[in-house]
């Protein structure tokens, strides 16, 4: 043991090193940590021993005001949470405050709610693809999961009027119908879309500059995936077989038909390649809401203000990242007394160190994309 | 100051020193105005429409402008992207300092303009770029669309191009600049045009009437006719895992002394919901001997931690650790109520931490950094927490903002 | 050793006004260095345009369209405006050094295109020992990375030369093997020699001339000389997305400008060593068709070599952008373990072939 002082954060042990020991200082503003993520590396040449993740440079106490907020107000904070899976976490929130209200949704607008948070669990993969390719090095990679996103976009604009923050659905429902253009639209998507991924696929998952680089990379094994809390696509690259979706249902999951598809090997392979058969996945589940998609009334009724019984309320969803949970914890009134979001993203990166051990930095930045960290709902 | 500022000083008195000038400033702003080169900066929703940008539905490269450098060095253009905390400002000065002039600034999204959503009842937004560095070009919306980014850039561009070697760009003269509060002065002058008008037209408005005595207005208010909407009732939820008696019954084997939280009596009522997770208080000395049971308990086996997290009633904090079986899926609530500690003196009980419980992290290695931001945004103290420091907020940050006592300078309250 | 014989009708001219040959070598020695400074510096905005556009048209987009015609003055604006930024050298860097990088960068490539020939009589210096000069001088290049990687004071800086350098002295055998197999083959290490070795047809070639073997050394070449040219999929040394720039991420304004050059014209070296040595320089190519031929002879031999140098560059630009990156450590391994075991081969088959077919 030395009497060094090592930067806040790392843990004294005693390594044996190669050379000198070197510390890296990656963030908060680097093209790779996705965000205004801070990494402090260790390093012994190349090698990573420790790293040690920096929070809250986007840390905007949306907690702390949301409690001087009213709860509908508190849905538009939360599209700012993961602003990639924005129609995810509406839906979450609404889902603690209708358990709050005691109200449910009507059919059409489950299915509303259904296509549209499929459509961004597709649009966030996307997204995943991107950056992964990107951080791997592949530029041509990055345009492509954008290009097909936008199409996703121009739907989401027609829906609910906006790209990125949609703050779309209500307790008892969404904000407003679907137009008439909405299901041909989606049709034509999917069709288009399972073309190009075809091509997508072909670009990243058999390029054996890839597979050297992800296969047996970051191996996250299944005790300690359980242990440090991760979820989605992470959880499930691991071999644990855990979809919010198919383990706890909410909404009409329970009446459709598809997979949680799990790998078992844990690693950064693994994790693109769940996430690629999730976007087959959902694409299965929107087919089967446009044949299905029913008429009637897409909200139940509103009420003039929404108050909560007194209580707390806890619900769960799973966002193209996770476990996405709220809790809500109301005492009268139209403000919440606390509402906590327990983030994916989050429990996900405290994984982080013990899968970068041991690997170069660039594996660092490809570990770090199949993570696919969303640093605003960390720091919320 | 570079040198090529000296030039005009040098050849204006010359006779047609002028005209090079002139086509100096021409070449130069041309080159500046139609190569800018942005900075990789984003933290938020924002950063996410900027790469769309430069995506291939709406490719920035038309601009010239898809040479992103991920160095400020080689960059020429800020595009502050996203929300600025003031644990972020810094950084983003620092940044701003090293990029080298002639630099240009854009303010993307309300964050940046104003503090956008997070400008009331927030302690840690900085409220507009423009407090930090001098901006250029103000691109509102929340996030804006890229079509807006390209109205920026062409603006920001039309602006470069009126530029000229003769008066120099200095820094720091936008914070020079005394502050004016631009939008009452408008709406005062406002105010006053509607008057000189309403004065203006009064006389008219009486001749009006006078002749058309009985006009009436084709116009109605037309009443939009509200929906009506069904009553929906909440579906039953299916029921998942153990039973919320199951677990009570198999808690209480480990410690009699738990309590369900929000009931008298302690019988869990048939009519309880499935969806709804059992909620049990225990005590602080037995908190962490029955997380380990219920851990390790073939029966129950809470394998997972969801979150802890903890709450501020006025007199004590409840802790709440959220626990799930993953094989399973039932979940546990167990609370702990924690005393404020009321020995410390009233004046400083804000900044000083009030309660401890003992640390759960080494039974579940997820609980470490929640429960660093339980410590964070609480000020409760985890005994045995292996590295306990400030999580979200600075290292020297007074005071913990979860608490319902919490006060800060920089707050902003909502007008009601 | 330099041939002071500048085989030009230009400079045949100017010996002939200018009787004393010291004088008139030197200006014909300036002449050459203005017209390759010329050629190179002129090529490189046209290579950064193509690039963009490449990139673009790769990516789905359309790249820079606004500034003149199809965005064609992009790169111009470009230039012109990081010769106008302001310069400065980071807190703690050797400052001479910082500046001395880029230009040690910037000389390599042009004194190994001093060596081209871009035409039966356009070549600026007639070495005997062409190629070892050209492995010698391209050496040379990577000193500018190390020294510039070190001067910066950045940890990203240092990590990204280092990377460089490794790579670089890995990388640099593999190219002087495949050069030597040419030189094997060819029986000359003075390039206009090998050029004029691949007269005739196209099956003349390098290339092709030896089946398999030859074409199995051009890809060879192409991979290391990518490597070389610190492109991607090689590019770990600037790994925008973890080094975010590598050697170069404290440079800025003309500097980095430098660099930026330095990179470009390196492009159009290692393509026109690869139009020398395997696509048959200056030749066009003949199929052996008496008519076409005619035809395709009228077309002066620089204009056929610009264009193998094009379609070189546009291979090593669509390779860029289709490849992920490799680690540093498979880099190596792939050197050491796969690129120089087979460069060995090649040349041991190569000597086989000549031994038996001549």
């Amino acid at each position: 043991m030395s009497l060094r002082r090592l930067p806040p954060g790392f843990r004294e042990e005693n390594i044996d090193l190669d050379t000198e020991e070197f510390f890296v200082n990656m963030g908060p503003q680097h093209p790779s940590t996705h965000g205004a993520l801070r990494l402090a590396l260790r390093l012994d040449g190349e090698t990573i021993i420790e790293v040690v993740p920096h929070f809250g440079y986007i840390h905007r106490g949306i907690e702390k005001q949301a409690e001087s907020m009213s709860y509908l107000q508190y849905i538009a904070l939360s599209d700012r949470q993961d602003y990639l899976t924005a129609i995810q976490n509406n839906w979450g929130v609404c889902l603690a405050l209708e358990k709050g209200l005691g109200i449910g949704v009507p059919e059409r607008g489950e299915y509303i709610r259904v296509m549209l948070a499929e459509l961004g669990r597709i649009a966030s993969h996307l997204v995943f693809y991107a950056c992964f390719g990107g951080d791997l090095g592949g530029q041509t990679a990055l345009l492509f999961g954008f290009k097909e996103r936008e199409m996703i976009h121009d739907i989401l604009d027609e829906v609910t009027g906006s790209r990125l923050t949609t703050n779309f659905f209500r307790p008892g429902g969404s904000v407003h119908d679907v137009p008439d253009t909405f299901i041909p639209r989606v049709t034509s998507f999917l069709k288009h879309l399972e073309k190009t991924m075809v091509d997508y696929e072909r670009f990243l998952s058999t390029n054996i500059i890839v597979l050297e680089r992800t296969k047996g990379i970051g191996i996250l094994s299944k005790e300690d995936a359980i242990a440090y809390g991760c979820s989605g696509p992470v959880l499930r690259a691991s071999g644990v077989s855990y979809d919010v979706r198919k383990n706890d249902p909410y909404g009409i999951y329970s009446q459709l038909d598809f997979n949680v598809p799990v790998t078992y090997n844990g690693d950064t392979y693994d994790r693109y390649v769940v996430r690629i058969a999730e976007i087959h996945e959902s694409i299965k589940i929107l087919r089967q809401c446009i044949k299905q998609f029913p008429e009637g009334p897409y909200r139940g009724q509103e009420k003039a203000s929404i108050r909560l019984k007194p209580g707390s309320y806890y619900s769960a969803t799973e966002t193209a990242k996770g476990l996405y949970a709220t809790y809500v914890v109301a005492v009268s009134g139209d403000k919440p007394y606390r509402i906590h979001t327990r983030g994916p993203s989050f429990a996900n990166l405290a994984a982080l160190n013990t899968m970068v051990q041991g690997h170069k930095i660039s594996d660092l930045v490809s570990i770090l994309a199949t993570l696919d960290p969303v640093i605003p709902e960390i720091d919320r | 100051m570079g040198i090529m500022n000296a030039v005009p000083g040098l050849l204006d008195p010359i006779p047609g020193g002028k005209h090079l000038v002139n086509m100096l400033d021409y070449v130069a702003n041309w080159a500046r105005a139609n190569s800018l080169w942005p900075l990789t900066y984003g933290t938020s929703c924002c950063a996410i429409e900027m790469m769309s940008s430069s995506m291939a539905r709406y490719d920035i490269a038309r601009f010239g402008s898809e040479v992103f450098r991920a160095s400020p060095r080689q960059a020429d253009l800020f595009i502050i992207a996203g929300t600025i905390t003031s644990k972020m400002a810094p950084a983003l000065q620092m940044l701003w300092e090293q990029i080298p002039g002639p630099k240009y600034a854009i303010a993307m999204g309300a964050c940046t303009i104003s503090g956008g959503p997070f400008m009331y009842d927030n302690y840690s937004v900085i409220r507009g770029a423009n407090t930090l560095i001098p901006v250029d070009v103000f691109i509102p919306g929340c996030p804006p669309r890229p079509e807006a980014l390209f109205h920026g850039l062409l603006t920001l561009r039309d602006k470069i191009l009126r530029e000229s070697f003769r008066n120099p760009w200095k820094e720091g003269e936008a914070i020079d600049q005394p502050y004016a509060d631009r939008w009452s002065e408008a709406s005062k002058a406002w105010a006053e045009l509607e008057k000189i008008k309403d004065e203006e037209q009064a006389e008219a408005r009486r001749q009006f009437k006078e002749n058309n005595p009985d006009y009436k207005s084709p116009y109605k208010a037309v009443r939009v006719k509200k929906d009506a909407f069904p009553e929906v009732p909440r579906p039953e939820a299916p029921l998942i895992g153990l039973s919320a008696t199951d677990l009570f019954s198999i808690a209480l084997e480990q410690d009699s002394s738990i309590t369900l939280y929000n009931s008298d009596s302690n019988e869990i009522s048939p009519d309880r919901p499935n969806d709804m997770p059992l909620d049990i208080i225990v005590s602080k000395e037995k908190y962490v001997e029955l997380i380990s049971f219920l851990k390790n308990d073939e029966r129950t086996n809470l394998n997972y931690l969801i979150d802890v997290t903890a709450v501020d009633w006025e007199s004590h904090f409840d802790v709440i650790t959220q626990l799930m079986s993953i094989e399973k899926g039932h979940k546990l609530f167990v609370r702990v109520s924690l005393p404020k500690d009321d020995s410390i003196e009233e004046e400083k009980r804000a900044t000083s931490i009030l309660a401890e419980i003992p640390s759960i992290s080494h039974l579940y290695p997820a609980a470490e950094w929640k429960e660093r931001e339980v410590f964070d945004m609480f000020g409760i103290h985890f005994e045995n927490h292996p590295d306990e420091r400030r999580l979200f907020v600075d290292h020297d940050f007074k005071g913990y903002p979860l608490r319902k006592d919490f006060t800060h300078p920089h707050i902003m309250k909502r007008p009601v | 050793m330099i041939d002071p014989v500048i085989s030009h009708p230009l400079g045949d001219f100017i010996r002939e006004i200018i009787p004393i040959p010291e004088i008139s070598f030197l200006i014909n020695a300036l002449i050459s260095i203005i017209a390759i400074c010329a050629v190179a510096i002129g090529t490189a905005p046209i290579l950064i345009y193509m690039e963009r556009k490449i990139c673009a048209h790769i990516q789905c987009r359309l790249g820079p369209m606004r500034l003149g015609f199809h965005g064609t003055l992009q790169t111009i604006a470009d230039v012109m405006k990081l010769l106008f930024k302001e310069v400065y050298a980071p807190k703690g860097a050797d400052k001479f050094l910082f500046y001395l990088a880029p230009m040690i960068s910037l000389t390599a490539p042009f004194l190994a295109l001093t060596m081209i020939p871009f035409d039966h009589n356009l070549q600026v210096a007639n070495l005997s020992v062409g190629i070892p000069f050209i492995i010698a001088v391209n050496g040379f290049g990577i000193l500018g990375i190390l020294i510039g990687g070190w001067a910066s004071n950045n940890k990203y800086s240092l990590l990204g030369s280092l990377r460089s350098g490794a790579q670089m002295i890995s990388y640099e055998i593999s190219f002087a093997l495949v050069l030597l197999f040419v030189v094997m083959v060819s029986g000359s290490a003075n390039l206009m020699d090998i050029t004029q070795s691949q007269s005739g047809t196209i099956l003349d070639w390098w290339i092709f001339k030896i089946p398999v073997l030859g074409f199995i050394a051009f890809i060879m070449f192409f991979i290391s000389s990518t490597a070389e040219l610190n492109r991607a999929p090689f590019d770990i040394a600037e790994a925008e997305q973890e080094l975010t720039g590598g050697y170069h991420t404290e440079y800025n304004g003309t500097a980095f400008a430098m660099f930026y050059l330095a990179e470009y014209i390196n492009l159009v070296t290692t393509s026109s060593l690869a139009t020398t040595c395997f696509l048959g320089g200056f030749y066009p190519p003949l199929i052996g068709i008496e008519s076409i031929d005619t035809l395709l002879l009228k077309v002066p031999g620089f204009i056929w070599f610009a264009g193998k140098v094009f379609f070189m560059i546009s291979a090593y630009m669509v390779v860029r952008w289709t490849f992920v990156r490799p680690r540093v450590d498979q880099l190596m391994d792939f050197e050491w373990k796969f690129l120089l075991p087979a460069n060995l081969l090649l040349l041991a088959l190569g000597a086989t072939y000549i031994a038996i077919i001549g």
